[in-house]
């Protein structure tokens, strides 16, 4: 897929899920750091990681309320939705990869690589070679090197576009059907509120939830609502200490927090069906897992389809799949003394039998 | 004794895969299941040492001789196994207790007539081997149900029947 | 948050007001307070260093690594402020007290009873129903000719009810929860949409809903209904007339994404692991943004000083630095008024220690709990029992009526924890098919689930009405680690009590036959709590409800404090709680006691800011 600058509609519904893509695409790596953790371990880290994951769950909400607010049609479960693991995030640089792997420190920062803040204003797009992995599409067939700095840019670029396109069709560009909209009967967490997008008010208002929960606002550490953005939580896992109200950058000053490093299961990284070749129990949850993982990226669609009330059953589904990995991230790797296996986020497209490519 | 001499011979992977199987057949669960909930050194290094070494190795010793006399017929095995485990007197009350430990996370004392005869040292009090033990607990999944204070099924899941796994 | 202060900065300021406590009354009338301006300090004689969720963590991996999983067994063990746990309570032999838990159990009947000593008090523990009494609750003695009327009226009460579904975050549809005079202003909605019933529930209801069961005159035709809970669930954005309701989540001193909604986790007693049931930590910590609330922890009041003018002068206090150890520093505390708000035994306890027993003698009479009767039984089918929050549902249908006036009236829980309560279950459960069924591997897994996942248990709550012999008092012979008089209880249960208690089994009995549901109830009389009445036993647990020690009432001869929780003999003295209440119904006595601490909060406020010498807000 090519993306250029916003200038229809269908750019933007383009856009919009491709932000879909994009918030999703970090979850399975949040989500394998943090069961990757032993039990009744790590209660700081595994906080850290599990309220980034839930904010990336409430951006992925809110960009579905956005895209079908603009009359678009919302889709987790279309052929090559999920990455497949490294992948490179989420600017085709080439200087770092994210995967699907165990907590540790080059997780983590490989995750402060996803959420870092913009450097400065012009700096929406940079021109690099672009990797072949690499999440993001280009930006336009004649600029082949261009690329979104960050995500936030990225964003920029969809606010812009909503602006741009608001101006021209005024309040009939939110023309999508209102019972879609997810409100905040259905999500709410520690952080952040999900926003109904009806107009462009409310479009605006999703905007800077998605885009400054990440990173942060004008640079600061904390955005709008006082919560620290995702670059300096993730940070505070290196640096040992809390950041509280007032501390800069680089430099927390909270309570201190307990990392233990060592308190993690040892698990395959960027676990893909090759790793599963010998029938047997195993292999059997790995393909149960994947296919689970797909229901539930099915049930969400449906829910940002106009059934938000799936949404409870879904959280339910996670609950349920959360276990099924622990357990296989508790059982050895065939084969690989003293690795153990890990689950595969791919989805029911990639698991028919037939679809399983055996390297 | 030929005990002592099973376990000195063994490595610890294959005192640890006897181990699981024996814990496999006395709790219906699958190795992988055992394996996924992360306890099967703790319980091994909890059992051994409530009971030493030696009556840990009979026990092994009696259940690899089921497993031998038995040749995966499951009728043979249930046989052999109330035969040579659950009815000895030294080695059925342990195997009880693997099992309560596999299904609550909890190692109970022997019952008083087992230390009197079999004791070496001193007994493991009732304990709960560690929190985790606790929330792997098999019991709450056997009845679709999770450990009370861990894994909560997310809300409006009491509203449908109960997901009860079968083997 | 930095929450705490130091006992030398406390000593020396005057602060407007003085909670002892920080349970739910104490951090309701803190927090309504310190909102209006008001300089408060709460001092809580259990630990609670921090209001964080780290401070929460350690509470359920306690509870994880501990073998009996009583409703205090998430707490520390903490001789220096004991609090009672059931599973010290034992069988008592007549004329012999018991002295082996914190409470001493003077008989004839032995209580089970607990409270918990933390911050957050018994709302770390409390299950989490938030009922309204009934209307004729408040008129007992002038409807029914038994116990007491109250000095005011639900009417009287009802705004303040309102308060106290917003504070406590309450989850119920009107719909649901109007019947028996219940009723609410037009348009009433409550902050959350009522939590769905259990899979177990809708089993019972399809059998009962529609019986007809008999207690003496009147008819009472059951009905399963969703019970009122105060945790959270969906929000109603009718709420607040359109305003909707934002739900309060975990307690923290950084971003987690805890405490949104309740997730099933059926463990409700001894502690939410999620925070998604209220605990009044919630109400502190929101309550210490004003910036005016100073909170003091493992500080004892242990004595409450008056002066010639008959006003409470002063209440010594006693710091302890570590759970295990007595070393303690003593001082002083000063404030315009003093609220006693730590529970009806530990208020009861402490005036009484102080030499308060009030011109009536009436401090620590009047104790009052509900009597619960436990009944069990297996049903026919996979009813997927073990799942939920404890009780979802209940039968409010033997609650009301014409019979109030022969026994005592009944409320009946279904409890998606099964047998857990009366039996030990399914700990017990597993134990007997291991040991004597004799039965391992598959077959175990079977039948384990056969015996788990049809459980039924009915709960009766049953009625107290106070009586002046049922109370609390204190004895030179029997100290805590830090000198402290322990209380002690003499206890019995009333025939009006016992009839309904016999009753309760009568209505068991035909519900589980219209439910085709095997009786399995058992009473055994070693069983502490096992009385004989009619020629049958039963085994009586508490509710943890206690009740009546400071009662209120229209004048100072017969009560000790008036409608506002006012002590009649020292004017700024006030003694809030369930300890004021007058009859307990068959409410469970949270919301109640949350709605009269927020109008002892309004009369507190008024009395303080018409004082010209205060700036309100400064």
């Amino acid at each position: 897929m090519t993306l250029r600058r916003i200038a229809t509609v269908t750019d933007l519904h383009q856009y919009l899920q491709v932000a879909l893509q994009l918030e999703h695409a970090t979850i399975p790596p949040y989500l394998t750091a943090l069961y990757s953790m032993h039990p009744s371990t790590n209660a700081d880290a595994n906080r850290v990681i599990r309220v980034v994951a839930v904010e990336e769950m409430l951006h992925l909400t809110l960009a579905a309320n956005l895209l079908n607010a603009v009359g678009g049609e919302p889709d987790l479960t279309v052929d090559g939705f999920v990455p497949v693991y490294p992948c490179h995030l989420p600017d085709g640089e080439d200087d770092f990869e994210v995967g699907t792997r165990a907590f540790s420190p080059e997780a983590i920062d490989s995750f402060l690589k996803i959420e870092r803040p913009a450097e400065g204003e012009n700096q929406r797009f940079v021109a690099r070679k672009r990797s072949h992995r690499a999440l993001l599409p280009r930006v336009d067939a004649h600029e082949d090197d261009l690329h979104f700095f960050s995500i936030g840019e990225f964003y920029a670029e969809i606010g812009d576009g909503l602006h741009r396109l608001y101006e021209q069709h005024g309040e009939a560009l939110f023309c999508g059907d209102t019972a879609r909209q997810v409100g905040p009967e259905y999500y709410y967490s520690g952080g952040g509120a999900i926003v109904k997008v009806t107009d462009a008010d409310s479009a605006a208002a999703a905007m800077r939830v998605i885009s400054e929960q990440g990173e942060g606002l004008g640079g600061g550490i904390f955005d709008e609502e006082g919560e620290l953005a995702h670059y300096y939580r993730f940070q505070q896992l290196l640096l040992g200490r809390y950041y509280q109200p007032g501390d800069d950058a680089g430099n927390p000053t909270g309570p201190t927090l307990d990392v233990d490093w060592d308190a993690v299961y040892p698990i395959v990284a960027d676990a893909d069906f090759h790793h599963y070749t010998e029938p047997g129990e195993l292999r059997d949850a790995v393909l149960a897992y994947s296919a689970s993982y797909g229901d539930f990226l099915a049930r969400l669609t449906e829910a940002f389809r106009g059934h938000p009330e799936l949404l409870l059953p879904a959280v339910a589904d996670m609950f349920r799949i959360k276990e099924l990995a622990s357990q296989i991230m508790r059982n050895p790797m065939p084969g690989r003394d003293g690795m153990n296996a890990a689950p595969i986020f791919r989805g029911l497209a990639s698991v028919g039998l037939s679809s399983v490519k055996v390297a | 004794m030929a005990d002592d001499a099973l376990l000195a011979r063994r490595t610890d992977a294959d005192v640890q895969a006897v181990f699981l199987s024996l814990s496999a057949t006395l709790t219906g669960y699958s190795r992988f299941r055992l394996l996924g909930t992360g306890q099967v050194e703790p319980y091994l290094v909890t059992t051994r040492s409530a009971v030493g070494d030696d009556v840990f190795g009979e026990l092994l010793s009696a259940f690899a001789a089921v497993e031998r006399e038995s040749a995966d017929d499951p009728a043979a095995c249930d046989r052999a196994l109330r035969a040579l485990v659950l009815s000895d007197e030294k080695l059925g009350p342990i195997a009880r207790n693997l099992i309560k430990m596999w299904f609550v996370g909890t190692w109970y004392e022997l019952p008083q007539e087992w230390r009197d005869r079999f004791a070496a040292g001193e007994q493991l009090a009732t304990h709960v081997v560690s929190p985790a033990s606790y929330t792997e607990g098999l019991l709450w999944p056997t009845i679709g149900a999770n450990p009370p204070g861990a894994k909560g099924q997310g809300f409006g899941s009491w509203v449908g029947p109960p997901n009860i796994e079968t083997s | 948050m930095s929450v705490e202060i130091d006992h030398a900065t406390a000593v020396s300021t005057l602060y407007d007001v003085l909670v002892v406590g920080s349970g739910v009354s104490g951090a309701i009338v803190a927090r309504s307070l310190a909102e209006r301006g008001l300089h408060v300090l709460v001092v809580e004689a259990g630990p609670g260093e921090e209001l964080s969720l780290a401070d929460y963590d350690t509470y359920l991996t306690r509870f994880y690594g501990a073998v009996a999983k009583d409703n205090n067994s998430a707490y520390e063990v903490n001789p220096n402020a004991p609090m009672p746990r059931s599973p010290d309570v034992r069988r008592l032999q007549a004329g012999h007290p018991d002295s082996t838990g914190y409470l001493i159990q003077n008989g004839p009947y032995e209580m089970d009873s607990t409270y918990t000593r933390v911050l957050g008090g018994t709302t770390m523990h409390w299950e989490g129903k938030a009922m309204r009494m009934l209307p004729e609750d408040f008129e007992m003695r002038s409807r029914f000719g038994q116990g007491r009327d109250w000095p005011i009226g639900y009417d009287d009460l009802e705004p303040h009810y309102r308060q106290a579904e917003r504070e406590l975050g309450v989850s119920a549809d009107v719909a649901d929860q109007t019947f028996y005079g219940i009723t609410f202003p037009p348009g009433y909605e409550f902050p959350m949409h009522g939590l769905p019933p259990s899979y177990l529930d809708t089993i019972i209801a399809r059998d009962l809903d529609g019986t007809v069961i008999q207690l003496e005159d009147t008819a009472c035709t059951v009905s399963v209904r969703p019970t009122a809970q105060a945790r959270n669930g969906m929000p109603n954005p009718a709420y607040d007339g359109g305003k909707g309701y934002v739900p309060v989540g975990a307690v923290s001193t950084h971003q987690v994404d805890q405490g949104d909604r309740c997730q099933g986790n059926i463990n409700c007693v001894p502690l939410c692991p999620v925070q998604a049931k209220y605990n009044a930590r919630k109400t502190l910590s929101i309550g210490l943004r004003t910036g005016r609330i100073d909170i003091l922890t493992q500080t004892i009041a242990s004595r409450v000083h008056v002066g010639e003018d008959g006003q409470i002068s002063h209440i010594d206090y006693q710091a302890y630095g570590s759970t295990s150890s007595p070393d303690h520093v003593t001082g002083s505390l000063r404030a315009t008024k003093y609220v006693l708000a730590a529970n009806p035994v530990e208020n009861a306890r402490l005036l009484l220690a102080s030499g308060l027993p009030g011109s009536s003698g009436l401090v620590g009479r009047n104790l009052m709990d509900h009597a619960y009767l436990l009944t069990w039984a297996t049903l026919p089918e996979i009813a997927g029992t073990m799942r939920g929050s404890q009780c979802t549902s209940g039968i409010e249908d033997f609650r009301s009526g014409g019979f109030r006036s022969r026994h005592a009236a009944m409320r009946v829980s279904i409890h998606n924890d099964g047998w857990s309560w009366p039996t030990g279950s399914p700990y017990t459960d597993l134990l007997e098919l291991v040991d004597d069924g004799n039965v391992y591997g598959e077959t175990l897994r079977r039948r384990v689930v056969d015996r788990i996942s049809r459980q039924l248990m009915l709960s009766f709550m049953i009625e107290l009405t106070p009586e002046p012999s049922n109370r609390i008092t204190v004895d030179g012979r029997y100290t805590d680690a830090l000198g402290n008089l322990r209380p002690v209880l003499s206890y019995s249960l009333p025939e009006y009590t016992m009839d309904a208690v016999s009753a309760s089994r009568r209505v068991s009995r035909r519900l589980f036959q219209r439910l085709g549901a095997e009786d399995q109830t058992k009473y055994d009389p070693l069983d502490p709590g096992f009385v004989a009445h009619q020629g049958e036993g039963y085994v009586i647990r508490g509710g943890n409800h206690w009740s009546g020690t400071h009662i209120m009432g229209s004048s100072s001869r017969d009560s000790v404090v008036d409608d506002h929780q006012r002590s009649w003999d020292h004017e700024n003295l006030y003694l809030v709680g369930s300890g004021s209440m007058p009859s307990i119904g068959t409410s469970n006595t949270t919301l109640t006691l949350a709605a009269l601490s927020f109008r002892t909060a309004d009369h507190i406020a008024s009395e303080l800011t018409t004082r010209p010498s205060l700036t309100v807000g400064a």
